[in-house]
C-alpha cells in the first residue's frame, strides 16, 4: 500500500467514524472513551506497527505516523498505542498466549483500569530491594506487602505488580512480575496526602491476596526483566510532560507564560529580572532542541544520547520556573487561596516540580543512568549485589 | 548590472551524505595537520597562524566556504559552516576561520578571500560594537580612532570596520596594528589605530547579518570544543584509579559528567538550530542565534573549568591541554558581547515576537 492510499483509508475511515467524545477523561482507571478505543482496536489503527494477528496492521514506523498524524488532525485519540501506551506493550512482550488474548483488547480500549505496584516504603530508589511477597499455592499465588506512589489505585483493575518469589538468591534475581486483580478483599487502598495538599497517589496494602497462574508475566523470577521494559516505557513519556498550573487558565490577564508574568507585575525592565527570565525561558527552549534534534537523529538511524537528557532537563527547567516565577511575584508569592490565582501557581509549581525531579527515579539515579549507559561509566560497587537477598541489611 | 545579478544566489543545499562526506574530510584533515603539538607550536609562535595549515585548509575550500561560488568560493551556508566549526572547535583549530566568514557575508566579491590569498579581519564598532572601548568613527571622507580586541588583525591584509555608517576596508599599511598579549593564544587579537580614507565597500545594513554568521560559527566552535573537553574528561575518568576504583564509578565525578553531558549537548542543538534558521531566512532567527550565543559560550565555559576539577592535579599542569580548552572557552564567551548581552537580547527577541 501507498503512503497515498494509507492517507484516504485512515482519513476516510475517520470521516465515517469519528463523532467526537466525552469532554472528561482520566489517564487512570477505566477510560470514558472506550467504545471509541474499541472501534479504533478493531479497525486496527491503535497499534499500526503490530502484525496483522495481533491487533495491529504491520506498518512500518513512517507509515504508521501517517496514521498517528490522520488521527491528530481529526483531534481523534486512540492511535499508535505502540509507542504509547505502557501496560498494552508490557502484556504483549511477556503475557502468557492465553492471558493476553483476553487482556491486550481490553487494554488498547480503555475498558480496564490499571495501576503500578513497584515502589515500596523501604525500595524507592534501590527498587530491587522489594519485600512483598508472593508465595506458590494451588493455582497460582498468595501476595503479602505494601506498595506506595501507586497512581489510580482506586479505580484499577490490575495492579502491574513486581513481588519477590525467591529469597535465597541476590535481590534482581528472586523478582517476579504479575497482573494483580485489584478488586479483591486482600488489596486495600488509602489515599496519600502530597505535598501540594492533593491525593493523586494511593498506599496499597496486599495481604494474601492471590494471582491465578497465568497472570504471571515472563518467567518466575525473570521479573526484573520485564520491569526494565515496562520503564523504559514510562520515562520516555517523563521527558516530554509536564505539568502546567492547577488553576488552568493562568494568571489573571491569562498569559501564563514567564513572560507574561513579568510584564504583568511590571518586572520586565528590570535587568536582574531580565536575566533570569530569559535563561529560564532557554532552559525549556534548549530542551524542545534537544528532543526535536534526537528525533531527528533516530530518525536517520544514528543513535542518539540525548532522549536520556529529557528528564534530567526538565526537572531543572520546571525548579527554575517555579523559582522565577516566585521572584516575580515577591511578596504576593506569600499567598494561596483561589483569590491568589498567580501565587497559587508559583506555590504549587514550586512543590510540584519535584514530582519529576523525584517521581520515575529520582535526578540522582537519572544521572547514575546517563553515566553508566550513555557515557560508560562504571557502576558504583554494590555490596548487596551477589549476597542472597535474605541476607542483605535492610532499615 | 540586473536585478538577478544583484542578487546572491542562494547558499547550495548539501544532502546529508554530502555534508557527512565535507565533515569526515574536514575532520581527516584536522586529524593530520591539527594535532595537539601542531596547536601548541603554532600558539608559540609569534604570529598564533600557521600559513601552511591555512593553505590545507583553502584547498579543502573551508575558507571560503561561505563565499558565493561566483566569487570562487564553496557557496555553501549556515549549516555546514557551524558543523565545520564544530570540528575546528574539537581540536582548537588556531586559524581565522570566523573572521573569515563574517567577511563573506560583508563583502561577498573581496578580493582573494575565498582563495585565501587575502586575510580579513573585522572591526565591529559603533551599534555592533562588543567592547564598550573603541573610540572609530567614519567623518569627512575618513575614518578615524582606534577598534580593539580585533581577532585576526595582525595576520590580516585587511581591515573590514563594521560601523554605523557602512562597512570600510582598511588596508592595514593604512593602520597601526599592535597586538595583544591575549589570554587564549588560539584566538589573537590586537587593537587597531586607523587613519584612513573612507572607502566604503558594503552599507551597514549587511552587517547585523554577518555578526549573526560569526555568533552561529562561534556557537559551533564553543559546542564541538565542549563536546571533546567532556569526551576527554569521561575518558580519563574511565582510566585513573583511586582507592582501587575507576574515578568515574564516583557518583560525585559521574553525576558532574551527566550534567556536562546536558550542557554540551544543548549546545550543539542550539548552534545547529540557529544555524539552519539563519541558513532558512527564518523571521525567529535573531531569538535562535541569541539563544546559541550564551548557550554554547555558558556551555563551553562550564564543561571546561568543571572538566579541570574532574580531571584533578593532571590537568592543573601546563602539560594537560585541559586549559587550552578553558582558555578558549573563556574568549569565545567575549567575543562579539558577552552572555549577559545575548541573554537581555534574547528575551527582547522574545517581547518582538510576541
Amino acid at each position: 500500500m501507498t503512503d497515498d492510499e494509507l492517507r484516504a483509508e485512515v482519513e476516510a475511515w475517520l470521516a465515517e467514524h469519528w463523532r467526537g467524545l466525552p469532554a472528561h477523561h482520566e489517564s487512570f482507571g477505566r477510560d470514558p472513551r472506550s467504545a471509541w478505543l474499541a472501534e479504533v482496536r478493531d479497525a486496527g489503527w491503535a497499534v499500526p506497527r503490530w502484525p496483522t494477528d495481533r491487533w495491529g496492521r504491520g506498518l512500518s514506523n513512517d507509515q504508521a505516523k501517517i496514521v498517528e498524524r490522520a488521527f491528530a488532525a481529526a483531534g481523534a485519540p486512540g492511535a499508535g498505542q505502540d509507542r504509547t501506551n505502557l501496560w498494552a506493550n508490557t502484556a504483549l512482550a511477556h503475557a502468557t498466549e492465553g492471558f493476553r488474548g483476553q487482556i491486550v483488547p481490553q487494554l488498547l480500549a480503555g475498558e480496564v483500569g490499571m495501576c503500578l505496584l513497584y515502589s515500596e516504603p523501604g525500595a524507592g530508589s534501590d527498587l530491587a530491594a522489594i519485600r512483598t511477597r508472593a508465595d506458590k499455592v494451588d493455582g497460582g499465588w498468595r501476595v503479602t506487602g505494601q506498595k506506595v506512589w501507586t497512581s489510580g489505585a482506586a479505580v484499577a483493575d490490575y495492579g502491574m505488580l513486581i513481588a519477590r518469589t525467591d529469597w535465597d538468591v541476590p535481590k534482581h534475581r528472586g523478582i517476579s512480575f504479575f497482573f494483580l486483580p485489584m478488586k479483591q478483599p486482600g488489596v486495600e487502598v488509602r489515599p496519600l496526602r502530597q505535598i501540594t495538599d492533593e491525593a493523586h497517589f494511593s498506599e496499597v496494602f496486599i495481604t494474601e491476596a492471590f494471582v491465578p497462574d497465568d497472570h504471571l508475566l515472563g518467567p518466575l523470577n525473570g521479573g526484573w526483566g520485564v520491569l526494565q521494559t515496562a520503564l523504559a516505557y514510562e520515562r520516555s513519556v517523563m521527558g516530554d510532560a509536564a505539568r502546567g498550573p492547577r488553576s488552568g487558565a493562568g494568571g489573571p490577564k491569562g498569559d501564563y507564560s514567564l513572560l507574561g508574568l513579568a510584564r504583568e507585575a511590571g518586572r520586565i525592565d528590570d535587568p536582574v529580572v531580565r536575566q533570569q527570565v530569559a535563561q529560564a525561558i532557554a532552559w525549556r527552549a534548549l530542551n524542545r532542541l534537544n528532543t526535536a534534534r534526537a528525533k531527528a537523529e533516530l530518525a536517520q538511524g544514528t543513535s542518539s544520547p540525548i532522549m536520556s537528557l529529557g528528564k534530567l532537563a526538565m526537572s531543572r527547567i520546571l525548579h527554575e520556573e517555579a523559582r522565577v516565577r516566585t521572584l516575580l511575584l515577591g511578596a504576593e508569592s506569600l499567598l494561596q487561596g483561589p483569590d491568589h490565582p498567580r501565587a497559587e501557581d508559583a506555590n504549587f509549581l514550586t512543590l510540584n516540580a519535584y514530582f519529576t525531579s523525584i517521581g520515575g527515579g529520582t535526578d540522582q539515579i537519572q544521572r547514575n543512568i546517563i553515566g553508566e549507559r550513555v557515557l560508560d561509566l562504571p557502576r558504583e560497587p554494590e555490596v548487596d549485589r551477589t549476597l542472597p537477598f535474605r541476607e542483605v541489611r535492610a532499615g | 548590472m540586473t536585478d538577478t545579478l544583484l542578487r546572491p544566489a542562494p547558499p547550495a543545499a548539501l544532502t546529508h551524505e554530502e555534508r557527512s562526506a565535507l565533515i569526515d574530510s574536514v575532520r581527516r584533515l584536522l586529524a593530520d595537520r591539527c594535532t595537539e603539538g601542531d596547536v601548541r607550536r603554532i600558539i608559540d609562535s609569534d604570529s598564533g597562524h600557521d600559513p601552511a595549515l591555512w593553505r590545507a585548509l583553502v584547498d579543502l575550500g573551508i575558507a571560503g566556504l561561505t563565499v558565493p561560488e561566483a566569487h570562487g568560493g564553496a557557496g555553501l551556508g549556515a549549516t555546514e559552516l557551524e558543523l565545520v566549526m564544530e570540528e575546528a572547535g574539537a581540536v582548537l583549530l588556531p586559524a581565522p576561520l570566523v573572521s573569515a566568514a563574517i567577511a563573506a557575508t560583508l563583502v561577498p566579491d573581496l578580493d582573494g578571500l575565498a582563495t585565501g590569498e587575502r586575510i580579513a579581519a573585522v572591526a565591529f564598532t559603533g551599534r555592533h560594537g562588543w567592547t564598550g572601548r573603541d573610540t572609530v568613527t567614519v567623518a569627512g571622507g575618513r575614518v578615524t580612532g582606534t577598534a580593539r580586541f580585533v581577532a585576526d588583525a595582525a595576520i590580516a591584509d585587511t581591515i573590514l570596520v563594521a560601523a554605523d555608517e557602512g562597512v570600510f576596508a582598511v588596508e592595514v599599511a593604512d593602520a597601526r596594528i599592535t597586538p595583544l598579549p591575549v589570554f587564549d593564544r588560539t584566538r589573537r587579537m590586537a587593537d587597531v589605530a586607523i587613519d584612513a580614507p573612507a572607502r566604503q565597500v558594503a552599507d551597514a545594513g549587511v552587517i547585523a547579518k554577518a555578526r549573526d554568521i560569526g555568533v552561529v560559527a562561534l556557537a559551533g566552535e564553543q559546542a564541538g570544543g565542549a563536546r571533546r573537553m567532556l569526551e576527554m574528561t569521561v575518558a580519563y575518568a574511565r582510566d585513573r584509579h583511586q582507592f582501587g576504583r575507576a574515578i568515574g564509578s564516583f557518583q560525585a565525578i559521574k553525576h558532574m559528567a551527566a550534567d556536562l553531558l546536558l550542557e554540551s549537548e544543548s549546545a550543539t542543538s542550539a548552534a545547529r538550530d540557529a544555524a539552519r534558521q539563519l541558513a532558512d531566512g527564518s523571521t525567529t532567527a535573531d531569538a535562535a542565534v541569541a539563544l546559541a550565543a550564551f548557550a554554547c559560550a555558558d556551555a563551553f565555559v562550564r564543561v571546561a573549568k568543571d572538566g579541570i576539577q574532574m580531571h584533578g592535579g593532571i590537568a592543573f599542569t601546563w602539560d594537560h591541554p585541559a586549559h587550552l580548552y578553558l582558555r578558549r572557552a573563556r574568549s569565545g564567551a567575549q567575543l562579539f558581547g558577552d552572555s549577559d548581552r545575548w541573554r537581555d537580547r534574547y528575551l527582547a527577541a522574545l517581547e518582538a515576537q510576541a
